[in-house]
């Protein structure tokens, strides 16, 4: 270890010896003259996450003017943030020198919410203890401890009765879900939508925000050996009318299926949303009203959307994309009104988390358990969304 | 032949030989007088949908003298449509309107959706429109291949001013110009200097988009299929209606049209806001990809009868928006609308500043047999023709 880091840890040491361990998630513990250790998953190039993720660990001194040091609370691992780290997305991570290497690094992930725990003179409008949100994707939030400006923070005015959970994974999926409902086709109440990947964040976010909406669901989910009874009862608990096997809808029987559920079809099925692609987006196209929208948002099997021109010319059904990175860069304002929004329903109760399955991140914690975490969020049918929750760091 | 028909026959083959004004020379202006007021008319129809070789055939029936609201038309110029043809091989939304109001035993359709015809008579009720004037169909469905029909003003619209106008281009602006006129304007609200790309550039619609984007200031990328002669010429004659850049199939889908385009759009600072497409299959992605972040690309037909298969990609991060165009909907939705937009074209035909395409007329008078007529048919479904097909009525 360098000399300088075997005082401050020894310190740290001392001091944590000093504090009942009942007192951790109240009391910060003090670092001598004011650095923080911190630690980050880093990549220094493009590539599998058990390949080219590592922990980095990396010193913050105390922040003047216009800076801020924050301590992440929670940070969920999202498809987006694997993708980006494979290479195969659009936007790359950040890579920078900054956090004291020689090649350059990026954090991986780009969402989490944190604590600001030391402040610059100059910094107005946050104070110390306020939790923030990361404006834009691209800021690295699989980290314990950064420190950056104001511009790349969104505060959370009212964090009363909300779980750190809850807020660090308010900004994608929820937002996502909000935004597909609202922009692409004026539903009205009583009229459906029809979504595959229905148990996913954005799925289960779709649900309870169409049902405080008045919009009625049909939601696909991929079959199962087990289990099936369970997933249907949860998420017609949170709102959804009906829940489908994608088997289900690519049958002959399904039409005659949601004309029953659509009042003998005089309830029209006005959007579609998919994150799946291949032919299951034909099938329920084919059930969509002429000039609705199917809305695309992701591409879990890997498979193009096939596009149906008859479906096209005829039926007018319009394909869209929707992503909410796009969305938040151009409407920083809307985006903070529609989170607090999400949250206040939060609070109350109306809107739930989806189930996490999540990865306590201490300060000794290891990087294979860390690595592990992020490649096991691809394998399928999990039981809840991976999420590195901060706990002693 | 039955007596009805023997007689009014006979009088016009008096008439044609004792008359010597009623030469070939004058027979789009004066009309044959036919025994009575009836007309007898004959219809390209089919009892049952299949290919057209196989279901078409030629009837005759009788027309009476229009009373009340009833007109009579006589057919002057009706094109033979690739959605003409898919209504009868069943492959289309519409099924043709069968009927037995045409004296047949089984209900019968009339093929074709679009055409120009000539009022010759109109019942007493009849307003807005006199002997002469020329009508075009309001709606599809009405069944265009005939030499003559009997209805009400409901069906139709007239043209108010002919002068200057042949019958084959008022008779072909509904369908084809429209559609180009409206995938131009409702989709993107594109500004002069603006580019669009188009497939099947050579086609009816393809060079309305030509003329009507060289008219309001945009810039098109045109795409045709690549073929082993004629490309030159081809080229020049697009280039000569106002098209930027032709290009063919291949160069689109090869690695080099990127660096292509950007030369093409001054360093890729000209953006590319619409895609138009007819023909389906990899080409679209190849266009796709072209195109500026949340730009258009709009699908009107599918000649090459290939899906079209998206990377997800391009729906989510370049926010490309894929919808069709369907001109049967929008004319029935604006109606109004619709008749200023045939006017205004109409008007840059007279002007000289739209041209009608290159077309294969097929003479459709009254002896015209069965056999020559349904080959007309059945030959649009050829590739690479002169031009598009259309039944020119001469003496009918």
């Amino acid at each position: 270890m360098a000399p300088s880091r075997a005082l401050y840890t020894s310190s740290r040491t001392a001091i944590r010896r000093l504090q009942p361990l009942g007192l951790q998630q109240q009391r910060r513990c003090i670092s001598a003259y004011g650095y923080e250790q911190a630690k980050c998953l880093v990549i220094d190039k493009l590539g599998e996450p058990k390949d080219v993720l590592r922990l980095h660990g990396h010193s913050i001194s105390p922040p003047h003017g216009d800076l801020l040091t924050v301590r992440f609370l929670a940070s969920p691992i999202n498809p987006a943030d694997i993708n980006q780290i494979q290479g195969v997305y659009p936007t790359k991570p950040t890579f920078t020198k900054d956090l004291g290497t020689s090649e350059p690094i990026a954090v991986g992930g780009n969402e989490g919410v944190a604590e600001v725990i030391a402040k610059g003179g100059n910094v107005k409008g946050i104070e110390r203890g306020d939790w923030v949100i990361m404006k834009k994707q691209g800021f690295g939030t699989w980290r314990t401890h950064a420190q950056t400006t104001a511009d790349n923070l969104m505060p959370i005015r009212n964090k009363d009765g909300l779980k750190a959970e809850q807020v660090g994974t308010v900004s994608v999926n929820p937002m996502t879900a909000y935004r597909m409902l609202k922009d692409f086709v004026d539903l009205k109440p009583g009229e459906w939508f029809i979504q595959n990947g229905a148990n996913s964040g954005v799925g289960r976010a779709a649900i309870q925000l169409g049902r405080l909406w008045g919009y009625k669901s049909i939601n696909v989910v991929r079959k199962r050996e087990s289990g099936m009874e369970e997933l249907k009862n949860d998420l017609k608990s949170l709102g959804a009318d009906v829940v489908v096997t994608d088997e289900e809808v690519e049958s002959k029987e399904f039409r005659d299926q949601v004309k029953e559920l659509t009042n003998g079809g005089r309830e029209p099925v006005r959007l579609g949303m998919n994150c799946v692609g291949g032919k299951l987006v034909n099938s329920m196209a084919k059930h969509l009203a002429p000039s609705s929208h199917m809305v695309t948002y992701g591409a879990m099997s890997k498979q193009p959307v096939s596009l149906p021109t008859g479906l096209l010319i005829f039926k007018n059904i319009s394909f869209d994309g929707f992503w909410v990175s796009r969305w938040s860069n151009e409407n920083p304002e809307q985006k903070e009104a529609c989170v607090t929004e999400v949250l206040d329903m939060t609070r109350q109760g109306k809107f739930r988390d989806i189930p996490m399955q999540p990865i306590k991140w201490d300060y000794n914690t290891k990087q294979e358990e860390l690595v592990n975490a992020v490649q096991g969020t691809l394998e399928g049918f999990r039981s809840g969304k991976g999420i590195f929750v901060f706990g002693k760091t | 032949m039955p007596p009805s028909r023997a007689l009014p026959a006979l009088l016009r083959t008096v008439l044609r030989s004792t008359n010597p004004s009623l030469s070939f020379h004058h027979h789009h202006q004066t009309r044959l007088l036919s025994a009575y007021g009836y007309e007898q008319a004959k219809v390209l129809g089919l009892t049952s949908l299949g290919e057209p070789k196989d279901v078409l055939k030629l009837h005759s029936h009788s027309i009476s003298p229009p009373h009340g609201d009833a007109l009579t038309l006589r057919f002057l110029a009706s094109p033979i449509n690739p959605a003409d043809i898919n209504q009868i091989q069943g492959v289309y939304p519409t099924k043709p309107t069968f009927t037995t109001t045409l004296g047949t035993a089984e209900p019968l359709a009339v093929g074709g959706n679009e055409g120009v015809a000539e009022v010759i008579a109109k019942g007493g009720n009849v307003k807005g429109v006199e002997k002469g004037d020329w009508v075009i169909m309001r709606k599809q469905g009405f069944g265009t291949w005939r030499t003559h029909a009997q209805t009400t003003m409901d069906d139709l619209v007239v043209i108010k001013d002919r002068e200057g106008l042949k019958p084959e281009q008022v008779g072909t602006v509904s369908v084809n110009p429209m559609t180009a006129y409206r995938m131009l304007k409702d989709f993107v609200t594109m500004k002069e200097g603006d580019w669009f790309i188009q497939n099947g550039a050579n086609s009816g619609v393809g060079r309305a988009a030509i003329q009507l984007g060289r008219l309001w200031g945009l810039k098109s990328i045109n795409i045709v299929r690549k073929r082993d002669s004629r490309m030159e010429e081809l080229k020049q004659e697009l280039q000569g209606l106002g098209a930027d850049v032709v290009v063919t199939d291949d160069e689109v889908e090869s690695k080099g049209f990127r660096d292509q385009v950007k030369e093409i759009t001054n360093g890729g600072r000209e953006d590319i806001r619409l895609g138009l497409n007819c023909v389906g299959g990899s080409i679209v992605n190849s266009m796709a990809k072209q195109l500026a972040s949340g730009g258009h690309i709009v699908t009107y037909g599918a000649m090459s009868k290939k899906p079209v298969s998206l990377p997800t990609g391009l729906l989510i991060f370049k926010d490309i928006h894929f919808d069709g165009f369907w001109v049967s909907r929008w004319s029935e939705k604006h109606p109004v609308e619709k008749e200023a937009c045939v006017k205004e074209v109409l008007d840059l035909t007279r002007q000289g500043k739209f041209k009608d395409v290159p077309m294969d007329a097929v003479k459709w008078e009254y002896r015209t047999k069965q056999e020559e007529l349904v080959k007309a048919v059945q030959g649009t479904l050829e590739g690479y023709r002169s031009g598009k097909g259309i039944f020119v009525f001469g003496e009918t």
